[in-house]
């Protein structure tokens, strides 16, 4: 009996652990990328937009609008083009919805990426109003990295990022990984 | 005597047939011009037909040659990069047209040169299979279109699938079988051949400053405290490759007489005489245009050279600076005006500058400029020739209107009468800047009176003196009995050889001299071996590493010195 009972519950951890194989596959093969929800505090810190005006990160996220945020910098050869080219075509997606979603780039080599420069990176990938782009001190903008826990001491060995937050939500979405339009698109109706 | 002519004709016909046969034609063009179609293709996106490139990236995601190009992750030179979780492979051509084996450190030697290796290979059985095998023109056109490879793999969903008809995708991979095939002038089997040029205009003291570290680092890497000459012979066959790249290094040193129209032909005869694989510091009293434009043309990589007077480009590529100079300072002052002082912004600012002094005019340039990029109303320029002085009516016209002006004084201590006829004007002058570097830190011309109130533009840092950076540069200077000259010099060479080694090795084997540049475009920025500079920051076709400024005041009293009252400026 001792030995029945012990085999039945090697048999219930078997099943038990191939559940738990087999649901932890079929998500990883459900998305190309990691998908989490995550809390952040966003810091109180004054940052500079693409027209050279402060804003206040606080604030400005303070919206009934969803946000999207992603981290590049003007000079990145591999991620950030890529990324920035997924925000302008989503941009044209929206159509006349335009006007209801933010999407943010915040610059991870502030010494770099001058206000100009970020304007002159918004006008290539044909960023229509409603996408911002901020730099700032180096300070500040390694206060925003760490605070949306994406801060890596050497700007060559970032990752691609994309964070979401819905209208009145507290949690973002955190993506990591480069996203398709579709996974995009999906990602930003799931807001709402 | 008639058929001996016309078989001579028939020969020279038949031979003008053959080398019109060999001059061969890539989609109708020359093979200069498919390369230089193909380049444009590969670095701007720009199809031969004048229109960008369209295609499609991430799956779903379409884009064009305007928003990025190849050369944007793959390189210049062709070589790839690596940027976070993106690992992209090499695309030149003696990459993309042999087999790649798991591992680049290894490559198993040709068959037949077995018996030449003296060193044991891996059994049969362990070594790793090829990847993928040679591309040829027409897998090379299926990955390009539908990201397959050879080997029958989907590659990442980030490389994009081009839209390229036969002709234009023809040009591409004729351009990718040329892209960094022969290695670049000035590396052998033994040695790396460099240069370093100096003008006649500079004093002996900052000459030997610059040289005697530069040459010591140079020293240091041949003295091959790795014995990497015997583990190049012996060393295990896994590290065959890394130990197989090192190089003894050759520093020339060039030296340019006379006027600067001069320098070009004696740059020229130089290179001739001895080709350089790049050219390393330097050091001029005045302008670096003429090394720069030699740089350039003859795509010839120079790391940083000691000069206040750059060349300014946004696309220039082979001259990597410490700084925009005193242009940058200008354009500090500008920044510092917007971030910091709402109540200064709308009134109005003169400059006093020379029109015919480069360095004068470099500081009036950046800051008017960059103050116009930012939206600003016009500055108001008042200009002085030669050593005169500031007229009446230049006064007049520098104080004219009802609010009081934000006055730039980008002169040197030559002009002394200007600075000492201020404090007259104290109550119409709401603030002044003028540039430390310009004043060579010598402060004596400013008024007592305005010791306090003038703002002056910094570019190198405003550290305690015993900071640890500046010890440790003391410290190797001292140990190798060099003595502290002109520590600012000193310290930026110490940064150059102190990159230096790790740039090299980043190139491997691969001497090319894009590939060179491109491994200090991929540097982390750096604020470890740095004494004279906050940090210095690198990426992709930057060419300034430093890119701030302070805005320092003068403390009171006898021992006055420059206290920041700003950050460091960069915005």
């Amino acid at each position: 009996m001792k030995n029945i009972n012990l085999l039945l519950k090697i048999v219930v951890w078997m099943i038990a652990c191939l559940f738990l194989f087999v649901q932890g596959v079929a998500a990883a093969e459900g998305k190309p990328y990691k998908r989490t929800l995550e809390t952040y505090v966003v810091p109180d810190v004054t940052l500079l937009n693409q027209d050279g005006q402060e804003v206040q990160l606080k604030n400005y996220f303070d919206t009934d609008k969803p946000i999207i945020l992603d981290f590049i910098y003007c000079t990145c050869t591999t991620i950030c083009p890529v990324l920035s080219v997924s925000f302008g075509y989503f941009q044209k997606k929206l159509g006349k919805d335009l006007d209801k979603v933010r999407l943010v780039s915040i610059s991870i080599d502030p010494d770099n990426d001058t206000p100009e420069l970020m304007k002159e990176h918004l006008q290539k990938y044909g960023a229509q109003p409603g996408w911002d782009a901020f730099t700032g001190k180096r300070g500040d903008i390694v206060q925003v990295l760490k605070a949306f826990d994406t801060y890596v001491a050497n700007k060559m060995n970032h990752y691609p990022l994309t964070l979401l937050r819905g209208p009145g939500q507290k949690e973002w979405v955190r993506i990591y990984g480069m996203l398709s339009a579709s996974d995009l698109i999906a990602e930003y109706e799931h807001l709402q | 005597m008639n058929v001996r002519y016309i078989g001579i004709f028939l020969v020279l016909f038949c031979l003008s047939l053959q080398s019109l046969g060999a001059a061969e034609l890539i989609e109708g063009y020359s093979r200069a011009e498919a390369l230089r179609l193909g380049e444009r293709m590969y670095r701007t996106g720009v199809l031969p037909s004048g229109e960008p490139i369209k295609a499609l990236v991430m799956g779903d995601i379409p884009f064009d040659g305007r928003m990025f190009t190849c050369d944007d992750c793959h390189q210049r030179s062709g070589l790839g990069s690596k940027e976070g979780t993106v690992i992209t492979w090499p695309t030149n051509g003696k990459e993309l047209f042999a087999p790649r084996h798991r591992t680049g450190a290894y490559k198993p030697p040709p068959a037949g040169d077995k018996k030449v290796s003296g060193r044991g290979e891996l059994p049969e059985y362990w070594q790793m299979k090829e990847v993928r095998p040679a591309y040829t023109d027409k897998s090379l056109a299926r990955v390009l279109r539908v990201g397959v490879d050879p080997a029958g793999r989907q590659l990442d969903p980030i490389m994009p699938k081009f839209r390229l008809n036969q002709s234009d995708m023809r040009i591409l991979i004729f351009y990718l079988k040329n892209l960094s095939v022969t290695l670049s002038p000035g590396v052998d089997a033994t040695t790396l051949q460099f240069a370093t040029v100096i003008t006649d205009d500079v004093a002996e003291v900052d000459k030997t400053a610059m040289l005697s570290v530069l040459q010591a680092h140079i020293d240091a890497h041949n003295s091959q405290s790795r014995q990497e000459s015997k583990r190049a012979a012996s060393g295990p066959f896994y590290k065959s490759e890394r130990h197989q790249a090192y190089r003894k290094l050759k520093l020339h040193v060039w030296v340019l007489h006379g006027p600067e129209e001069t320098w070009r032909d004696q740059l020229e005869g130089y290179y001739k005489q001895q080709p350089v694989f790049a050219l390393l510091g330097g050091i001029t009293g005045g302008s670096w245009e003429k090394m720069h434009t030699f740089s350039e043309e003859h795509k010839i990589p120079c790391i940083f050279p000691i000069t206040d007077l750059p060349v300014l480009s946004d696309t220039d590529w082979y001259t990597l600076y410490f700084s925009k100079g005193l242009y940058q300072e200008g354009e500090s002052v500008a920044k510092y005006i917007r971030a910091g002082n709402k109540d200064v912004n709308n009134l109005p600012i003169v400059q006093i500058f020379q029109p015919d002094n480069k360095r004068s005019s470099a500081l009036a340039q950046g800051f008017e400029q960059a103050w116009k990029k930012m939206g600003n109303p016009a500055v108001k320029n008042i200009m002085i020739q030669g050593d005169a002085s500031l007229s009446d009516k230049q006064w007049t016209d520098l104080l004219a209107g009802p609010d009081p002006v934000v006055v730039l004084v980008w002169l040197d201590g030559s002009h002394q009468d200007v600075f000492a006829n201020l404090p007259q004007h104290g109550d119409r002058v709401k603030m002044m800047f003028a540039s430390a570097t310009l004043l060579k830190n010598d402060y004596s011309v400013i008024p007592d009176s305005l010791k306090n109130s003038f703002l002056l533009s910094y570019p190198y840092t405003l550290q305690d003196k015993n900071n640890t950076t500046r010890l440790s540069v003391e410290r190797w200077l001292k140990v190798r009995n060099i003595p502290d000259s002109n520590f600012t010099i000193q310290a930026k060479m110490y940064f150059l050889g102190w990159m230096l080694p790790g740039s090299i090795k980043n190139m491997r084997s691969e001497f090319f001299r894009d590939y060179f540049l491109e491994g200090y475009d991929m540097m982390i920025d750096q604020d470890y071996a740095i004494a004279v500079y906050p940090r210095l920051t690198f990426g992709p076709g930057q060419r300034y590493a430093s890119k701030g400024c302070y805005i320092a005041r003068l403390t009171e009293g006898a021992a006055a010195h420059l206290v920041p009252v700003s950050d460091w400026v960069t915005h």
